[in-house]
């Protein structure tokens, strides 16, 4: 039986008819057509369909989708403004920090939060791959992952942010 | 079979007979209560064919897997949404953890970093960040995994936990809560609801240690938990916890005995440790063989108590 | 000049996961419990009755609608054992490996098909195991195919140079061992495709995560027996391959029940069942002897190789043909007089083995540069003098090879230096003496390698084929075609900047187009993608800037050596304020082009028609027999710390030196070494696929197989130098699988010298911190 579900999805409340069983992974998908979100393992380990659940990073794949009511949730489509790239993807391409592509928009979502929240604090290269343990790259060594995630951060200091 | 919060005889035992890479979700019926007493009547009204479940990062990975299966209809109680169990309660000598605690909350928490700083050192490495916004202590404790890395510090810790059924709560100790593995004591229509963590004392010192085949991300071939009272220079109490090498996670009760009373000096922490991997039987599995379990428990318990030594001096 | 990555990144990617068509059905696979049973009875009929699901497809249904998979590397002829066994893409009377499909059910949604799958009931009767290649090769083991003499694949001799003679000339010979762990490539994005079979003009068209789409139309088309010219494969974004993903085999099973049901078909296939019955790779063990004399000079290598190849290859003598490599690659970088090496394959009840980076090349190399560092050893020289001692030099280029190969350019020794002043070699060793007083572990490893680059074989589908079309719109934009797909390699910012440069255009003009089957060539394999393909697109965008010469200089009324093609202006050297951009350019040629426009000549002579197609061959391979082209070099120095009583190592310093001859883009490079240095180092301290005694796979999630995460993975300090290929067109050498090599045989390496004090020899990987600790104690006599 169909269940009606209602959340901010990317800024705007959105509503969906889902079943009680899917998952966020697929609701976001399936019916939300937010193919940024990607799936591979779905288990909770590679980490490709982080979305942002009330600011927090999680796995979209180990979310029922019937659980986020009324939540806030964010994929890397909610980034983008205007047809303009974030800042982050901006230091993502202009670092090279995505490969085949595949685990950059999970990979995008952590890093948001974690330059979110870290205010002034300057990210170390130790605190961002601690923060980044549960995307797993296979392409990039997470080298220029992390040096992106860097250039972001200064981006959103000099204030170009959103 | 293994069970998150009891409450499972709609789960069905039919062997995985093909092999599946990925299996269907069950049709169910998500419910979703706000109070305790919500709660307690839809057990009630459910009773046997209800799932309990709050972060579902174990519930959803072992239905794909298939090593759970349940029948269409499954009644799912989702508790993540009831306040009273996701809170971090300071009481005057305990903590007081809501199930629905997730294993982020303990690890941003002042409180529980200053009254048990071991289970943030244990928190800190499990999972991803991504699972631990959403992965509970509740859920931690009811999947009842032998490598479950919450339970070696509240082993230490003398923790018990709060269950609650239509009869009212009552309390167990930790150490009799896990009776095998994804086994424990919770019956049908029983809710795990609280932890309850006496606060770390002035001389009282504890820490964690486990190993794994890689860093991050992984689960544990051996944890150590340790914690020391000391009594000016001699060890006055000592607790010692293992996970990954028993059915359940253990304490080692002769180790923690030789220790009381007696100086912690290299060669008193090296007999320690070795009986405490004595007193072990571990078993051989995929992440590690017994002998090489054996082997690093002693090692993780000696470093376990020099870090307990370092952090009260 | 990004603009893929741009794409990607604002979330526009479209990969397999992402198809969608009108009337599209799912499809899943449901897989074998058992690693060798007989299938005694299928009933489908509870799956069938699920509301939802369109059909169950099972080896019935295969084999009565499709053909064999097709044989795409045979080496019969050449008086070698090479066994090739006849199978389908699903088998209808045994199973021989643990999650071989027994049935694919297809179903309004991917979660009726799920529901379904675990419906359809098989009935298996178990048969003894030849779970692994000691087992398999046994006198009297149990057959993986009936038909064969034994379990023995291909055993494939060479004998290079004068190997006897190499050992009659030694001082000393030195026995070695070493063996590798079977590991996967496992890109995050496993593969998937949809199959539309339009039943009005007996046309397959498929879409999904094709490496080499060319090959699967071919292999498809056989497969299904529908003329090539009416299938057409194409790639869509791919989420990482490393080779997994080049050839089709469940793709035949989707394309068949697109046929049947008449509906698009999609299957994506769950990560677990890409682990379970993808590609395998590695799982060799060798086993040899290598003569030196005192002074160090190398002589020779008298080796096997043994494989456990898993069944037959779904690629059909594709895993087979890995062997090759493995048997040639030890020469290295090193001159030598003589090499015997022989490779054997064994078949044993575990999934295939397939194309993973290295494909064999590394193999050769990981075990000879770990003999080379004990000869070093027993010679009492650092491994850093051995290897001076006998690199070939850079004046000897080209070098050929006691193998055939023929070595293109490079420094080695230049190569070699600069690790080692990067890494501050004595700093590191002085520092390692201070610390091991400390009673701690620290060791250094050092290892130089070559990659050979650019595969062309004859006998198989790598034969070194490639096709490249570079053409210049009507409104003045450029599109490149190849058979290059973008597996994240950097397909599109290469072939753009080669393309813009010849051109004299901006890059953001370039279209690097999609590649369909339309393009002939095998694609991106064997770090083909700088060489071949790149070579192509060059050949054809020079071919295309002498008929954009040849028209502008009619159309500015000048000679053809004042044209000056720049950012995109057509200019008379002389005068830069006539230019006309590309647009106006073209404009005037493809709708101009009459009598008053161009020269009448130029017209016949198609001079006009700015559109140009070719091909391009290497140079070298054809007369020497080599099978590659480029051989880009390496030079990897490590420092690791070892906890001996947990086992665990840690990566402190990472250094590589890479000569990939000239560089088209250094970030696009940088991408391919980090990776690649992960990888090895996944393989060399976690990576590994392990079967139980039942045969059944027991890694076979993320969980359990472990790659590194970003806390794992060491920060890599990189130099470049540049020694262009005289044998590709831009001097670019193909460098993808280079890193892997390299890092893996230098983290064990590192190993090793961390516990020279135990005398262990680290020749084992993946070496766990469980493996390592369990060598301490052996080596101590340690024991509860």
């Amino acid at each position: 039986m169909k269940i009606p579900l209602t959340f901010v999805l990317n800024h705007q409340k959105t509503t969906f008819e889902i079943d009680p069983w899917q998952t966020l992974l697929e609701v976001l998908r399936n019916q939300g057509r937010k193919t940024s979100v990607h799936r591979s393992c779905e288990e909770g380990e590679c980490g490709a369909c982080t979305v942002l659940l009330n600011n927090k990073p999680v796995n979209s794949c180990l979310v029922l989708a019937a659980s986020v009511q009324g939540a806030s949730v964010m994929t890397s489509e909610g980034l983008v403004k205007n047809g303009r790239p974030h800042p982050l993807m901006k230091a993502f391409t202009d670092e090279l920090g995505i490969q085949c592509g595949f685990c950059t928009p999970g990979m995008l979502m952590n890093a948001y939060a974690l330059i979110q929240d870290a205010g002034d604090t300057v990210l170390t290269d130790a605190v961002i791959r601690k923060a980044l343990e549960g995307n797993l790259c296979r392409c990039t060594g997470y080298i220029n992952i992390v040096k992106s995630v860097m250039v972001a951060q200064k981006s959103k200091l000099a204030g170009e942010w959103w | 079979m293994p069970d998150t919060y009891g409450n499972n005889t709609m789960m069905t035992t039919r062997p995985a007979n093909n092999f599946i890479g990925s299996r269907a979700m069950p049709e169910l019926v998500y419910n979703a209560p706000e109070t305790m007493q919500d709660l307690m009547d839809l057990i009630s009204t459910h009773g046997p064919f209800a799932k309990i479940v709050a972060g579902c990062t174990d519930f959803i990975p072992s239905i794909r897997t298939g090593r759970w299966r349940f029948d269409p209809g499954l009644n799912l109680i989702d508790i993540s949404k009831i306040k009273a169990l996701n809170r971090i309660e300071n009481k005057e000598d305990i903590l007081k953890i809501g199930a629905g605690v997730t294993l982020t909350q303990i690890l941003t928490s002042p409180v529980v970093r200053a009254s048990c700083p071991v289970l943030t050192q244990a928190v800190e490495q499990m999972a991803s960040l991504q699972v631990r916004n959403t992965a509970t202590m509740g859920g931690n404790l009811c999947m009842a995994s032998p490598a479950a890395d919450t339970a070696p510090p509240l082993l230490v810790s003398d923790a018990w936990v709060l269950i609650q059924d239509a009869q009212g709560s009552t309390s167990v100790p930790v150490v009799d809560f896990f009776t095998g593995p994804g086994q424990s004591i919770l019956t049908p229509g029983q809710v795990l609801t609280h932890i309850c963590i006496p606060k770390i004392k002035a001389k009282e010192s504890a820490g964690f240690r486990k190993i794994g085949t890689r860093t991050a991300v992984i689960i544990s071939i051996v944890s150590a938990a340790v914690k020391i009272r000391m009594d000016g220079d001699l060890c006055e109490t000592a607790r010692i916890a293992f996970g990954s090498v028993a059915p359940t996670p253990v304490r080692v009760a002769a180790a923690e005995q030789f220790l009381a009373g007696k100086p912690l000096e290299k060669r008193v922490i090296e007999k320690c440790a070795g009986m405490a991997a004595d007193e072990i039987s571990p078993i051989t599995d995929l992440r590690a063989s017994a002998v090489y379990r054996k082997d690093v428990a002693e090692t993780l318990v000696k470093r376990c108590i020099m870090d307990c030594l370092e952090a009260l001096t | 000049m990004k603009k893929r990555e741009e794409r990607l990144i604002l979330g526009k990617g479209q990969y397999a996961d992402d198809l969608e068509f009108n009337n599209m059905a799912h499809l899943v696979f449901v897989g074998s419990p058992h690693a060798h049973a007989k299938i005694v009875s299928i009933d489908i009929t509870r799956a069938l009755a699920l509301p939802g699901v369109v059909t169950v497809v099972t080896g019935k249904e295969v084999a009565a609608h499709t053909r064999h998979l097709p044989v795409q590397a045979n080496f019969t002829s050449k008086g070698w054992t090479w066994r090739l066994a006849e199978i389908y893409a699903i088998s209808s009377d045994k199973v021989r490996w643990y999650g071989e499909p027994v049935a694919a059910v297809v179903a309004e949604t991917e979660e009726i098909a799920r529901q379904a799958a675990e419906l359809v009931s098989v009935r298996y009767d178990l048969l003894p195991l030849a779970g692994d290649l000691r087992t398999a090769l046994n006198p009297g083991a149990p057959k993986v195919y009936e038909d064969w003499e034994d379990n023995k694949q291909v055993h494939l001799v060479f004998d290079f140079g004068d190997p006897d003679k190499a050992f009659a000339m030694a001082d000393q010979v030195l026995s070695v061992t070493n063996r590798e762990g079977r590991v996967t490539g496992l890109p995050i994005e496993p593969r998937g495709c949809v199959g539309v079979y339009d039943t009005k003009n007996d046309t397959l068209e498929m879409w999904g995560s094709f490496q080499t789409p060319f090959l699967a139309r071919h292999n498809i088309s056989a497969t299904l027996g529908i003329p090539e010219a009416k299938v057409k494969i194409n790639a869509v974004d791919i989420g990482g391959a490393f080779g997994l993903k080049i050839h089709a085999w469940k793709e035949n099973v989707v394309a068949l029940a697109s046929k049947l049901t008449g509906r698009p078909v999609k299957w994506m296939e769950p990560h677990r069942d890409f682990v379970t019955t993808g590609p395998h790779q590695r799982d060799v063990f060798w086993d040899g002897k290598i003569a030196f004399k005192n002074d160090g000079t190398l002589l020779g290598l008298k080796a096997t190789v043994f494989h456990d190849l898993g069944v037959e290859s779904t690629n059909k003598g594709i895993a087979a043909l890995s062997i090759f490599p493995a048997c040639s690659s030890p020469t290295n970088m090193y001159k030598w007089v003589g090499m015997h090496v022989e490779g054997i394959g064994t078949v044993t009840n575990k999934s295939f083995y397939c194309a993973y980076r290295g494909y064999g090349k590394d193999k050769g190399i990981k075990f000879i540069e770990g003999a080379i560092n004990q000869v070093a050893k027993q010679l009492n020289m650092t491994p850093e003098a051995i290897r001076m001692k006998n690199f070939i030099q850079p004046h000897e280029f080209p070098y050929h090879q006691i193998n055939n190969y023929v070595l293109d350019s490079g420094d080695y020794p230049a190569v070699l230096n600069k690790a080692m002043e990067m890494a501050d070699l004595d700093g590191f060793r002085k520092h390692k003496k201070e610390l091991a007083d400390q009673g701690r572990y620290l060791g250094i490893g050092l290892v130089t390698a070559i990659e050979p680059a650019g595969v062309a074989v004859p006998n198989c589908q790598m034969g070194g084929i490639t096709e490249a079309r570079v053409l210049i719109t009507p409104d003045g934009s450029v599109e490149v075609h190849s058979d290059r797909t973008e597996i994240g390699q950097g397909t599109e910012i290469s072939h753009a900047t080669i393309v813009a440069d010849i051109l004299g255009m901006d890059p953001a003009h370039i279209h690097v187009k999609r590649v369909t089957s339309d393009f002939i060539g095998q694609g991106p394999l064997s770090s083909r993608g700088a060489v071949y393909p790149a070579s192509a697109v060059a050949k054809a965008a020079r071919l295309l800037r002498e008929k954009v010469v040849k028209c502008a200089a009619w159309l500015l009324k000048i000679s053809q050596d004042q044209v000056v093609l720049e950012k995109g202006f057509i200019y008379p050297a002389d005068a830069p304020e006539k230019k006309i951009s590309y647009a106006q350019f073209a404009e005037k040629v493809f709708f101009f082009p009459g009598p008053r426009g161009l020269d009448p000549e130029m017209l016949k002579a198609h001079d006009h028609l700015l559109d140009v197609t070719t091909t391009w061959y290497s140079p070298t391979t054809p007369e020497s027999g080599s099978s590659y082209t480029s051989f880009c070099v390496s030079a990897d120095i490590a420092a690791v710390e070892v906890d001996i009583d947990t086992g665990v190592t840690q990566i402190i310093k990472y250094v590589h030196v890479h000569d990939a001859g000239t560089i088209i883009n250094s970030q696009v490079v940088d991408g391919q070494i980090h990776g690649g240095i992960i990888q090895g180092i996944g393989e060399a301290l976690y990576e590994g696929l392990n079967y139980d005694e039942s045969g059944l796979l027991q890694n076979t999630s993320f969980s359990n197989y472990l790659i590194p995460t970003s806390v794992e993975a060491p920060d890599i300090e990189i130099a470049h130098l540049e020694t262009p290929s005289p044998f590709s067109e831009t001097g670019s050498k193909g460098m993808g699988e280079a890193p892997i090599i390299g890092s893996k045989a230098v983290i064990l390496d590192a190993i090793e010298d961390a516990l020279t004090p135990f005398g262990i020899r680290v020749n084992d990987s993946p070496a766990t911190p469980e493996k390592v600790r369990s060598w301490i104690r052996q080596a101590t006599g340690q024991g509860r």
